[in-house]
């Protein structure tokens, strides 16, 4: 039997995701149509506003800066076969830290110091954050999904109630930090008014491609994602690879914090809860878990957000339509992956491999295969 | 005997029953999630199924006036995205947790988008009739029979799975396909169950309840819908089920800890007692990783949760 004219080339994983966007915006447009609105208008609207107009570009790279930096850490976490879904608290405790470190040495010390102090701040909250559940993980053999997810629920109290008290800036009435004067932020881009966040963001994003292309380190964590019992039998320390992959994607989630505290906010307000952890996970799986391809992706989900906010008032169009697109595109991003795994040459391999002498083992691989099985093969099988 | 100004009795009946009312949903929504996990299936989706049933449960609610259509409308959103996994995570066998953070962030978009779109700035409250049951002499019970005994048709219906959820798991045919598809599909498959179908109707259950729990949410227990009014309550009765090692039982008594310490931390902050609501309400999380890692070692999950099944062809 022969597969018709198909020949699988680097790019079918990136078609793959572009077929998912297409499908995802033409659900979105029936269902716009559905509601009575005018798709064509909408999306015209959304493409003229947020990649014709100046205003639109430049929101749309300030906003790319947060996506790129969580992204990325969380592409080392999903490689390595990690679930970080505690992205939101970590990066939540991140931009604490920042905001607190920024406003205690505000004014005293030459701004780069400031920004530096206040970026090892986030980072480390950040990695604080990941700690945990990377313990629970790896000394009590606890799934680290529930574990990230519950964090994420810790860390909003937690950050909302220091807010309130202890790091309070007694000079105001709402729960914020002080206040970084706008001088003394992250200066924009020459020429731009987009601030350097941006350029850390793709600095990043370098660095994250480095590792796992050129490091010893980067290649044992994706081993360790693509088959744990084939590290386990090579000798790798399993458990510090995934406490390693956790704490990394957690500093960068408080890195990204801080750079919205830095180059944005100025300062950390309770409450403030971007929720930048589901639209990374959209971006990472878009991109094919390949850390170069998170720059168009970026840019591409930052100009749907940037733009269905600019066009949501003169077309009455709620801004969530965006946040539907996400998990629309993602949908469709599972049927898309499917249909590329049928028409593959290995298919039939595939199938024929899940027979009784690999029962138990996931039939084939559609990202980073067996992301489950640390789970089903953790010591004993504990959560 | 007084406290803050209240008596004694009349505060702790107050506490137990809102802790037990908030229990009511995350109890439904784990007993769905352990059928599904016990047959192989992690539901992440769980939050937007149950977002989706809050949501549509409200609207058919709002638009009839009677809290049955809300109920019915919660149970369909929930079946329908719970027929939508199965598809996704059964048939064409993409990975779980990626298909249900999909449904997640899709449910929450879509219900956000419906309620804004439909309802403008306005935030209505549902007029339906969702009548209090007092049960005959076990109400009259001091302190308790109040609040255990004198609550909605909903509220009973929830804690009446448990033994249902029981049975159905440990002594029906059905039940025991569940756990063999969950611990060994080849095995079960060699055996002659239809591991697709028995997933299949586990990923229904699991969206149905967590549907009904939306549905208690918005239709029984607020009367109001809000965007992304779940909070995690999804991801919540997630963790109980772990916490309660699939069994209807320890899920309940999970459940019932956890709506109590919540409803304690609202509890105090009516006293007056000078502790932060946000250093009380983050306890129950801190106490579900406690107790997962107390547990760790004593519950085994099922040996195929989050693998797929493809039967080998030839």
């Amino acid at each position: 039997m022969t597969r018709a004219g198909f020949a699988p080339s680097r790019f079918t994983p990136l078609l793959t995701s572009l077929a998912a966007i297409a499908a995802a915006l033409i659900l979105g447009g029936v269902f716009l149509a559905m509601r009575g609105k005018d798709p064509i208008a909408a999306y015209s609207m959304l493409i003229s506003r947020g990649l014709g107009t100046s205003y639109g570009i430049t929101e749309t790279l300030i906003r790319m800066a947060p996506l790129l930096i969580v992204s990325a850490g969380l592409l080392i976490s999903l490689r390595a076969g990690v679930w970080n879904i505690g992205i939101d608290g970590q990066l939540l405790v991140g931009a604490l830290f920042a905001g607190v470190a920024a406003a205690a040495i505000v004014g005293q010390v030459p701004s780069p110091v400031m920004w530096m102090v206040a970026a090892l701040a986030g980072m480390s909250g950040g990695l604080l954050w990941a700690l945990v559940p990377g313990i629970l993980r790896v000394r009590w053999g606890l799934n680290e999904i529930i574990t990230t997810l519950m964090m994420n629920y810790v860390a909003l109290n937690l950050t909302s109630w220091l807010v309130k008290g202890p790091v309070k800036d007694p000079a105001v009435v709402p729960p914020q930090t002080i206040l970084i004067p706008r001088e003394l932020r992250l200066p924009a881009i020459p020429g731009t008014t987009v601030h350097v966040g941006l350029l850390v963001g793709l600095i990043v994003v370098l660095l994250v491609t480095v590792l796992f292309r050129n490091t010893v380190i980067g290649f044992m964590l994706d081993v360790l994602g693509r088959n744990r019992q084939a590290a386990i039998h090579a000798g790798m320390p399993v458990n510090r690879l995934t406490l390693v992959a956790l704490l990394a994607s957690g500093a960068l989630a408080g890195l990204a914090g801080a750079n919205d505290i830095l180059g944005v906010k100025g300062l950390f307000q309770g409450n403030w809860n971007p929720g930048y952890g589901f639209a990374a996970f959209a971006l990472v799986y878009l991109a094919r878990l390949n850390s170069l391809w998170l720059i168009p992706f970026a840019y591409f989900l930052s100009f749907l957000a940037i733009g269905g906010e600019m066009m949501a008032r003169p077309l009455g169009i709620p801004t969530y339509f965006v946040e539907m697109l996400e998990g629309l595109m993602l949908i469709c991003f599972a049927v898309a992956t499917y249909v590329e795994r049928m028409r593959s040459p290995f298919a039939r391999a595939e199938e024929v491999e899940t027979g009784p002498a690999n029962a138990g083992e996931p039939p084939g691989p559609v990202l980073g295969d067996g992301l489950l099985e640390p789970v089903a093969q953790s010591s004993g099988g504990q959560l | 005997m007084t406290i803050g100004g209240i008596p004694l009795a009349a505060f702790v009946t107050a506490m137990l029953a809102a802790g037990l009312v908030a229990a009511a949903p995350l109890v439904m929504a784990a007993l769905g999630e352990a059928v599904g996990e016990k047959s192989g299936l992690l539901n992440l989706g769980i939050e937007g199924m149950m977002l989706c049933g809050a949501f549509f449960g409200f609207y058919a609610a709002y638009q009839t006036g009677t809290a049955l259509w809300g109920v019915l409308a919660g149970i369909g959103a929930g079946l329908t995205l719970g027929l939508l996994f199965a598809i996704l995570t059964v048939s064409l066998r993409v990975d779980q947790v990626l298909v249900g953070l999909a449904i997640t962030i899709f449910g929450g978009g879509l219900t956000a988008f419906l309620y804004r779109d439909i309802f403008g700035g306005q935030n209505p409250s549902l007029n339906v009739d969702t009548p209090r049951l007092a049960i005959p002499l076990l109400s009259r019970i001091p302190i308790l029979g109040d609040a255990v005994f004198n609550q909605g048709l909903l509220f009973y219906l929830a804690f009446a799975f448990v033994p249902v959820f029981t049975f159905l798991l440990a002594r029906t045919r059905f039940g025991l396909q569940v756990r063999a598809v969950g611990e060994h599909p080849f095995a079960a498959d060699a055996a002659g169950v239809d591991v697709a179908r028995t997933r299949y109707i586990a990923a229904l259950i699991a969206g149905t309840m967590a549907g009904l729990a939306g549905a208690f949410l918005s239709v029984a227990d607020l009367k109001i819908f809000q965007v992304g009014m779940t909070v995690g309550t999804g991801f919540i009765a997630l963790a109980l089920t772990m916490v309660g090692g699939w069994n209807p039982y320890r899920i309940l008594l999970a459940s019932v800890l956890f709506g109590l310490l919540r409803s304690l931390g609202n509890g105090l902050q009516i006293l007056g007692i000078n502790v932060r609501t946000e250093f009380i309400t983050m306890l129950p999380y801190i106490g579900i990783m406690v107790a997962l890692a107390l547990l760790a070692g004593r519950t085994s999950l099922p040996a195929a949760l989050g693998v797929p099944y493809a039967r080998g062809r030839r």
